[in-house]
């Protein structure tokens, strides 16, 4: 269908439409119109990924020089091939209503592990491996020296690729992953690096988080994105997690052992090469002086080395004397090591701020805070004059130059804590230093800076004003939409006590409780006997429920449940974990009904969705709070009160509750489906808890099913279930489109 | 005499029926009965005909056994035999009672099909109601061409019998309980048995190399419950167990089938991560070396029962699929064949559009067009697009004009552009449709009324299942030609007779009917017009035949 939104002609690849989706692309085209950021939240299921997509390239159809191209950053790459897909359906919609054919180029982009069609390299399996392989094959040095000599191995597929595919550029069209390879293999070129390449032109461009907010790989793939792009961040719940991930280190003794390897390496190598080729070094010295604006000729395929810190700043500047020849920057790494290593050295928790540890470095060893800045870069050259062909292995040195210059450019927003031991096992010494970011805005504010306008969506955002704060933007617009439902589908029921009237809590006191594990075990039990297909159940943590699951087992409790179900339980082995994942599914599909165990926070929480019979109701025992006795928490909780004036409680409180609010809505992924939503602890019952639900979940939790009994949420089940089980009429879809009359109104 | 050769299950002398003495015979396949000192049956019943039996209450003084049929039609027995006749009756009733059963099912199994039938589908149900009920054809006529239908897919999904799976707690099953003397005792059943062996087949090689050479059954089961193979949370003490190895066999099993990855790609999490962090950065704390030496027991035997349950759901799982899977899942042995290899995306990628596809959709936004509907399988297309072409006069525009007219509209169309900044109220809007809609302001002169609001519901129900049972008879009265053998002629003849049976029955009181009520005729035109076509072709074939004769 047509749709005029304030002005502006959006085709909707479908007949009809909710009327969320409608005020959603209001709210959006408002962003849009004023060149600022926004927030929105809309429950999932409700076509947000087509709502966006409707718009935006309506948007950029019309004012095409307002709007050149949308990245669209989604986090899983199911995710992102998901959003290519609904792109292909609306682009062909667009086709068959104008009949002019499409002349958009909108393509994914993810690692070379999904990208790459050598046959040697792609058969590898983890994406670091392919990594180190591809460079081994491309990297400028080892192309040069094919040019001599003909039997060093080279990618054919990137030859030709770096032969003619610059010069014609992709056709039109729209390119998921498997698209680009076929594209590729057709072409006999690299898909990786076509990619990566087109995105530059493309109009848009569907890809992961990390390309634009982690600087290590932000400076290489999108620093030359265009200033008017419109920046969409899907599933952005966790963004603030990504961006402090991006930005922490840890090193441990292993790390500094590694290095001290890679740095006796470097000196080998450098002796070697100064016997034979003393030219090279003196010319790397020339260039350094020069400063490091040099033509990035080989910059492309040499991405694993770029700096993390956002390089303006310090390209401007030269390298400071006294590492630019190659000894002295390996004396100076050496140095560095030394002191680490001593600090390491300790029997108790040390935590002190970066200009605290400039200091002590300084009076310990003498080493400036000038040529810290500029180690990553540094050793970068350093890495790529010396032609070191196995480059993998240098991730030990690589770590430690970006823990230098991030600790010496950044004064605010990390703390360095090193800790000699593990909490759990006091008796085994193994010291860890974390270098970690506690302020999530310094990762992503180039991208808020840089371009026009940055939308931050999702299914469960609420409370919605927190996200400004702690990324420290300011939007032009925030809302949340709620779910318009022609039925209820969606039950959530907060279970408080057990039929022993005992409550039921995973609070940290009563959660090794007898009474409680047992109280948890009958509820899943009563609902496994009376809901069908299959059930989702969280917990907090994976310890705690490997504790659980071993004491149901004593009691019998699982045994009983496997006659109603089957039982698949999440492990940390993700490989593991996939296979009971899709035993699980077809456990549902073929009737059996099954049970899945999983866990708050893990991979199964974040990225699977439990469709229709896949997930009939999702039970959450207990409350996600994050572990807090974490010092690295502590900290960041402190600076958040300090800086942000967001109180411990309330943050560790929108923290658990967004986890839980992202494990119910698994479950709801349309309105045709529908499910159960069991929180199973009083404490969601508390006003500052259920306030901190999404809005579309809140609204239909009513004071009647606060704190409940597991009989009493039996009987609620069974009539919900019963209730939904009835054909689902799709009249009542006819109403949203005089509704959408109505809205057009106005 | 036939009956001679069955063989007869019992025999009860003295039993009245119909006032007059006689023997009760039970015979494999049917009952009968034989008055007193002759030599034949007078009453034979075969079981599948019997729907139930009935008995008199035990007060009663006489005692009697009632047979009824599926026909609704019943045959009583009065046992006679003084003193023994409460016995005799009572072992005619057992008998029965296991006898009927076995029947009941092949007989039934039709009716069964036929209510099934007629219950699914109104329409049928109707057309019985207005054919068989009526008494127009007969039952077996009416079920003649429709269940020849059904048999055949009837027949195919009856041939393969569903396999019974198995229960996820069959272990749970096996409670030990304790004997009071110090000791446990398992109870197993041949299913608990069956069971086990299906899921673990190990246990089933296990069981194939001991027993009965090594051990007995009984110690075989008595060291199954004591292994920790059993009690997996038991760690392994290391004894001599024969069950060791196959704990290990299990742990392959797993490591192999996780190895083999996932065919669904969506629920694959290695492949969820896009890029993952490098080793080093991150808040996460990663589980340090986890080596097994800094875990705790506890620890060790938690996350062993973790894996079991995994492992035994699968088994389960797997067990209960084996069979049905075979034939069917060509497409996933392929792919599991070469694992993960990167060489098997060409093998994934439909799969994996397939989920990708059915992910996206939102099927309540989708217009009714997205309906599913029957395709049409034509043999000979042309005949269909010309189809038979009415030979009446009619005005008809030239297929330029047409041609020239659509061209117009659609340039038209192309180039109209929405101005949306200047659109109508949807007020006026919806004004003017209701204005331009039947019954509307400028819709009211011209429009023919049609027939749903001419005519009152009832006589349109009426003359609906008037249609479809008229349609039902000349289906079958056509579908006797070519006539070309001699049932097709008695057939053909029944059916003309079957017709006008039909129309005096029905269509002459309907016609009535709307003659009451002052309704045109014109209703009923198009239905005589079919049966007169049937007529004249009847006559047709019929004097040609008589020519033939002659």
């Amino acid at each position: 269908m047509k749709l005029n939104i304030e002005g502006l002609l959006v085709y909707f690849p479908y007949d009809y439409i909710y009327p969320e989706q409608y005020s959603y692309m209001l709210e959006l085209k408002r962003t849009l119109d004023a060149k600022g950021h926004g927030v929105l939240e809309m429950p999932s299921g409700t076509g947000k990924t087509i709502s966006l997509l409707s718009l935006i390239v309506a948007y950029q159809k019309a004012y095409p020089l307002e709007v050149t191209k949308l990245v669209y950053c989604s986090r899983t790459v199911p995710e992102i091939e998901k959003v290519v897909e609904e792109l292909r359906k609306l682009m062909d919609y667009y086709a068959k209503q104008t009949g002019v054919k499409n002349d958009f180029l909108a393509l994914a982009l993810s690692s070379r592990k999904n990208l790459c069609i050598h046959p040697e390299v792609s058969s590898l399996r983890f994406g670091k491996e392919v990594d180190g392989k591809c460079h081994s094959l491309t990297a400028s040095y080892i192309r040069a020296q094919h040019h001599s000599n003909p039997s060093q191995p080279v990618c054919q597929f990137f030859e030709e690729f770096d032969a003619v595919g610059r010069q014609v550029p992709i056709p039109p069209g729209i390119y998921n992953l498997d698209d680009l390879k076929d594209f590729g293999r057709r072409k006999g070129w690299c898909p990786y690096f076509l990619a990566r390449y087109a995105i530059l032109h493309a109009n848009i461009v569907v890809y992961s988080y990390h390309y634009l907010l982690d600087p290590k790989i932000a400076d290489l793939v999108s620093k030359e994105l265009a200033k008017k792009s419109v920046v969409v961040f899907d599933e952005a719940h966790n963004i603030d997690n990504v961006c402090i991930d991006s930005m922490s280190v840890n090193i441990t003794r292993r790390t500094l052992d590694r290095c001290q390897t890679n740095v006796e390496t470097l000196q080998n190598t450098i002796s070697r090469i100064k016997e034979t080729d003393a030219a090279k070094l003196r010319e790397e010295y020339r260039r350094l002086v020069e400063g490091l604006k040099e033509a990035n000729v080989a910059r492309e395929t040499d991405i694993y080395l770029s700096n993390p810190v956002l390089p303006d700043e310090i390209l401007q500047e030269a390298v400071p004397g006294s590492i630019r020849t190659a000894e002295h920057f390996v004396g100076f790494i050496k140095r560095f090591l030394e002191y680490l290593k001593a600090r390491l050295r300790i029997h108790h928790v040390v935590q002190e701020s970066a200009p605290q540890f400039l200091k002590d470095i300084y009076e310990k060893v003498c080493i400036d805070r000038k040529p810290l800045r500029f180690c990553a870069e540094r050793l970068r050259s350093l890495l790529r004059t010396l032609e070191i062909a196995d480059i993998a292995d240098f991730s030990a040195i690589t770590l430690i130059s970006h823990f230098a210059t991030l600790v010496s450019t950044y004064s605010k927003g990390f703390t360095i804590i090193i800790e000699p031991f593990e909490d759990r096992t006091p008796t085994i010494a193994n010291p860890v230093l974390h270098f970690s970011c506690m302020d999530p805005s310094i990762a992503i504010k180039p991208v808020f800076g840089r371009f026009q306008s940055v939308i931050i969506t999702s299914g469960t955002l609420s409370p919605l004003d927190i996200y400004p704060r702690i990324l420290d933007f300011r939007p032009v617009t925030m809302a949340s939409f709620t779910m318009t439902l022609a039925r209820t589908c969606l039950c959530p029921l907060i279970v408080g006590r057990g039929n022993d009237q005992v409550a039921m809590t995973s609070k940290f006191e009563t959660r090794e409780d007898f009474a409680v594990i047992r109280n948890y075990g009958n509820l899943l039990l009563e609902m496994s006997a009376i809901v069908p297909d299959g059930i989702v159940a969280f917990f907090t943590s994976y310890i705690y429920m490997e504790n659980i699951v071993a004491s149901w087992y004593e009691q019998g409790i699982l045994e009983n449940i496997q006659r109603n179900k089957l039982i698949f339980i999440e492990t940390q082995d993700a490989a593991e974990t996939s296979m009971a994942l899709e035993k699980y599914q077809e456990a549902c599909e073929n009737g059996r009904g099954a049970i899945l165990l999983s866990v708050a926070r893990g991979k199964v929480s974040e990225g699977i969705d439990f469709v229709h019979h896949f997930g009939r109701a999702v039970i959450m025992f207990g409350v996600p709070y994050v572990y807090t006795q974490s010092r690295i928490l502590k900290a960041r909780l402190e600076y958040l009160r300090d800086q942000f004036q967001i109180r411990e409680n309330d943050f560790l409180t929108f923290d658990a509750m967004r986890h839980a609010a992202q494990c119910v809505g698994r479950a709801i992924r349309g309105k045709t489906d529908y499910g159960l939503m069991i929180f199973a602890d009083k404490r969601y019952a508390r006003a500052d808890k259920r306030g901190k639900l999404p809005r579309w979940i809140q609204e239909h939790l009513t004071d009647g099913s606060l704190n409940l009994t597991i009989d009493e949420t039996v009987q609620l089940s069974k009539h919900f279930l019963r209730q939904m089980a009835q054909p689902f009429r799709r009249v009542t879809t006819r109403t949203f489109l005089s509704l959408f009359n109505d809205l057009n109104q106005a | 005499m036939a009956s001679l050769s069955e063989e007869v299950l019992l025999v009860v002398k003295r039993v009245r029926q119909r006032k007059q003495d006689g023997t009760l015979y039970l015979m494999a396949e049917r009952i009968a009965w034989g008055p007193e000192g002759k030599d034949r049956f007078t009453v034979s019943h075969l079981y599948a005909d019997i729907r139930c039996q009935k008995i008199s209450p035990d007060g009663k003084a006489k005692i009697q056994l009632q047979l009824i049929l599926h026909t609704g039609e019943s045959t009583t027995f009065h046992f006679s035999n003084g003193s023994t006749a409460l016995k005799d009756r009572d072992a005619t009733k057992e008998l029965l009672q296991q006898l009927l059963p076995k029947f009941k099912k092949k007989a039934n199994k039709e009716l069964e099909e036929k209510n099934r039938m007629l219950q699914e589908d109104p329409v049928l149900f109707q057309l019985y109601k207005d054919l068989v009920v009526s008494q127009v054809i007969s039952a077996e006529e009416f079920w003649a061409n429709r269940l020849s239908l059904n048999t055949v897919e009837h027949s195919l999904s009856n041939n393969s019998k569903q396999e019974v799976g198995i229960s996820a707690a069959f272990l749970a099953d096996i409670r030990p309980q304790t004997d009071g003397c110090n000791g446990l005792r398992y109870n197993l059943t041949s299913d608990i048995i069956e069971s086990i062996f299906r899921t673990y087949p190990t246990v089933k090689q296990k069981y194939a190399e001991n027993v009965p050479h090594n051990l007995t059954e009984k110690e075989f089961w008595t060291r199954f419950f004591q292994s920790h193979y059993f009690h997996r949370d038991r760690i392994s003490t290391g004894q001599q167990d024969i069950f060791s190895e196959c704990a290990k066999q299990d742990e392959k099993g797993l490591k192999s089938m996780v190895t083999q990855g996932v065919k669904n790609p969506m629920v694959d999490l290695l492949l969820l991560e896009d890029k993952t962090l490098d080793e080093g950065y991150g808040t996460a704390t990663v589980p340090t070396t986890s080596n097994s030496s800094n875990k705790s027991l506890r620890e060790n035997s938690n996350s062993a029962i973790i894996k079991r349950f995994n492992h035994h759901s699968a088994m389960v799982l797997a067990a209960g699929l084996r069979k049905a899977d075979a034939p069917s899942d060509q497409a996933s042995e392929t792919s599991s064949t070469d694992g993960n290899s990167r060489d098997s995306d060409f093998f994934q990628l439909p799969l994996k559009k397939v989920k990708l596809q059915e992910s996206i959709e939102y099927d309540d936004l989708q217009g009714d067009s997205g309906r599913k509907t029957i395709a049409l399988n034509l043999k000979k297309s042309d005949r269909y697009s010309h189809g038979p072409i009415p030979l009446q006069s009619q005005h008809y525009t030239t297929s330029q004009d047409i041609i020239n007219s659509i061209s117009i509209i659609q340039h038209e169309m192309r180039n109209y552009k929405p101005r949306l900044t200047q659109v109508m109220s949807s007020n006026a809007a919806s004004s003017a449709i209701t204005a331009l809609s039947p019954g509307g302001l400028l819709m009211q002169g011209g429009g023919q009324q049609t027939i749903n609001q001419l005519v009152p519901t009832d006589v349109q129900i009426e003359l609906k299942h008037l249609y479809t049972a008229a349609g039902e008879l000349l289906r079958h009265f056509w579908s006797c030609f070519p006539v070309n053998t001699p049932f097709l002629e008695d057939k053909v003849v029944k059916m003309k007779s079957n017709l006008e049976r039909f129309q005096v029955t029905k269509l002459r009181p309907f016609q009535e009917k709307i003659q009451r009520q002052y309704l045109s005729m014109t209703l009923m035109g198009h239905l005589e017009e079919m049966l007169q076509a049937a007529y004249s072709k009847f006559q047709v074939w019929q004097t040609r035949r008589m020519m033939r004769k002659t």
